[in-house]
């Protein structure tokens, strides 16, 4: 059991009071199991509360406050006003999901192929090479990139040298927009592999035989059958793959070294101390990057308990 | 039984034309290669030379900066893994078992990483352990003042990095462990134990953590190479961990940043291989249970 100790969390339970009127034995125990309740989550909460929560509001309070301390709207009005910031955030919910909706449909598809292979250890290995690359972010990857489609990059040479293509002198080039997408798009498909893999598993052999039974077309099964259950989890899926891009900064910092307007980039101009940004205005950036967050994470998380609904889980 | 799977077998292609199935093996072989070509590529580009060369990596593996960056980045992800599992395991039961109200608060708290990116959490701390302020320590319960002035001063620090990083795999690593937790009927087992004389931590260490193993294997490994590979909040508090050496000798040396792409693709290998191994070898007997989880990396 916990050890004894004064300090408690904020109110045991409400339900206290009246059970003290009937008995009083009863309800001390009661009162210390439900204290106890909240002790052991102690520990844990102590560790969120300080480098979780307080660090959020934080950034709350200094997006209100200007240099010396006090209130202002300020900072919001600064950052609405700045054509940059707007623009930062234009680019970022762009990019986000543009490379989610890209590695959604792709990766669903190819999900499907894995879930079709009838070999057991191919669909193994992919799986497996799909973890690897799902992990293989920021730094490394911007670096494999270039090495590839950059400037003297693998691929671009060969092109050049073989096919006579330049991609460079067509307007290609990896260090913008589109080359960013296709960046992020690496890590984010095999994610989306391997979250849609679980949801197709979850799609009954009994309904698409039933379908069969009463007359349905392959295209109407998954018309009126597949796609309407799949698609919670789909849905879900692409909000978490926007979230992931829409947070990152190493991968878009190592390929294009502040070359692209992200509100990431920006925000870690605040945090070094550059000039261009100040804190307060890092402040205000960081802040709106957390509601456009919450309100992804929101649509994620009510999208999976849509999805659970179908598929039992 | 058998006969049943057989008939499912041999009935899904018929059900699903050709048409389908082309077009999911193909786009699978398409993705395939599109994760595979740059990965060919730098392998080749690292050993570009006159006409084959190791010289970007004898140069690599001969600068101290490379062993001790690698050192020190080892030390955070073995830190940051020990402190998720010591924290969120005992948490994650004392839940399950004794205050399910609880799960609510615990889900927001486990998801909301996902909202406060790395980058955020960064300029966060640098506001709360930046200067002084009479809320946030009376907040805090005095943690905050304590932490940001010596004897134990974590501002910019590695003992901070770790903390940051139990906060930002806490998705991927309180999922796996909650999972393995709910699989199992703690209540009965914790019952039995306790009936039998057991005590809460003896019940806990060597009943529910055998049988929790593989979500603790999985939430450990996924810490680990989210620590290993952080990149943001090293580079920004003045860390000098692998990631930021990697990206400060990549900018310069096209080759070298190949080169070290590969070790640093070695690394993640390693990490996924030995979490393969070590789910399929405990989830053996558990057939197909034990999937692999997976950290959406940043």
């Amino acid at each position: 059991m916990e050890v004894p100790t004064t300090e408690h969390l904020t109110g045991p339970t409400p339900a206290m009071p009246q059970q003290k009127r009937t008995r009083v034995k009863r309800s001390s125990s009661s009162w210390w199991y439900h204290t106890a309740n909240w002790l052991g989550l102690l520990p844990f909460l102590l560790f969120c509360l300080i480098f979780e929560i307080l660090p959020a509001l934080m950034l709350l309070q200094g997006s209100f406050n200007d240099n010396q301390g006090a209130f202002t709207f300020g900072n919001y009005q600064h950052m609405f006003a700045q054509s940059g910031t707007i623009h930062a955030f234009e680019t970022s919910i762009e990019l986000s999901l543009v490379s989610a909706v890209i590695s959604t449909i792709l990766g669903f598809f190819a999900a499907y192929g894995v879930y079709r292979l009838h070999s057991n250890w191919l669909r193994n290995l992919i799986t497996g090479f799909s973890s690897l690359t799902a992990n293989f972010a920021g730094v490394p990857l911007a670096f494999a990139f270039i090495s590839t489609l950059g400037v003297t990059g693998f691929v671009t040479v060969l092109l050049r040298n073989v096919l006579h293509i330049d991609l460079y002198n067509l307007g290609f080039s990896l260090y913008n927009f589109w080359g960013l997408v296709l960046t992020y798009v690496y890590f984010e498909l095999p994610l989306m592999v391997l979250i849609t893999l679980p949801s197709l598993s979850a799609l009954r052999p009994e309904w698409s035989e039933a379908a069969t039974n009463l007359g349905a077309s392959n295209l109407t099964y998954w018309r009126k059958v597949a796609l309407p259950v799949l698609m919670p989890s789909l849905v879900a899926a692409l909000m978490l793959l926007f979230a992931n891009a829409f947070g990152a900064y190493a991968t878009a910092y190592a390929l294009a070294q502040g070359g692209i307007n992200l509100v990431t980039i920006l925000i870690s101009f605040a945090v070094a101390g550059n000039v261009s940004i100040d804190v307060g205005l890092g402040n205000a950036l960081a802040m709106g990057m957390v509601i456009v967050l919450c309100l992804a994470v929101s649509l994620y998380t009510y999208m999976l308990r849509r999805a659970s609904l179908w598929q039992g889980r | 039984m058998s006969t049943q799977a057989t008939q499912i077998n041999s009935a899904r292609p018929r059900q699903r034309g050709l048409h389908n199935l082309n077009v999911g093996k193909i786009l699978l072989f398409l993705v395939m290669l599109y994760l595979l070509v740059p990965l060919a590529a730098t392998l080749v580009i690292s050993f570009t030379g006159s006409p084959f060369s190791v010289k970007a990596y004898s140069d690599l593996f001969t600068d101290s900066n490379l062993w001790t960056t690698l050192l020190l980045s080892l030390g955070l992800g073995i830190g940051s893994t020990i402190l998720t599992v010591v924290l969120i395991t005992p948490t994650a039961y004392w839940v399950q078992l004794r205050i399910p109200r609880a799960r609510p608060l615990i889900d927001l708290l486990t998801l909301l990483p996902f909202a406060v990116p790395p980058i955020v959490l960064s300029l966060g701390y640098l506001e709360v352990y930046g200067d002084s302020h009479t809320w946030i320590s009376i907040l805090s319960l005095g943690l905050v003042p304590l932490l940001s002035n010596d004897p134990f001063n974590i501002v910019n620090t590695p003992q901070l990095l770790i903390c940051a990083y139990v906060i930002i795999a806490l998705p991927f690593a309180y999922r796996p462990i909650d999972n393995s937790l709910r699989a199992l009927n703690t209540r009965v087992l914790a019952e039995a134990a306790s009936s039998l004389g057991c005590g809460w931590w003896r019940t806990f260490l060597t009943i529910i953590i055998p049988n929790i193993l593989p979500g603790i294997i999985s939430a450990a490994l996924l810490t680990f190479t989210t620590a290993m590979g952080e990149f943001t909040l090293a580079s920004l508090s003045g860390i000098y961990t692998f990631s930021v050496y990697l990206d400060e000798t990549g900018q310069n040396d096209p080759y070298k940043a190949a080169a070290l792409t590969i070790v640093s693709f070695i690394i993640t290998l390693l990490c996924v291989l030995a979490l393969i191994f070590l789910a399929r070898q405990r989830g053996a007997s558990k057939k197909k249970t034990g999937n692999i989880e997976i950290a959406a990396a940043r």
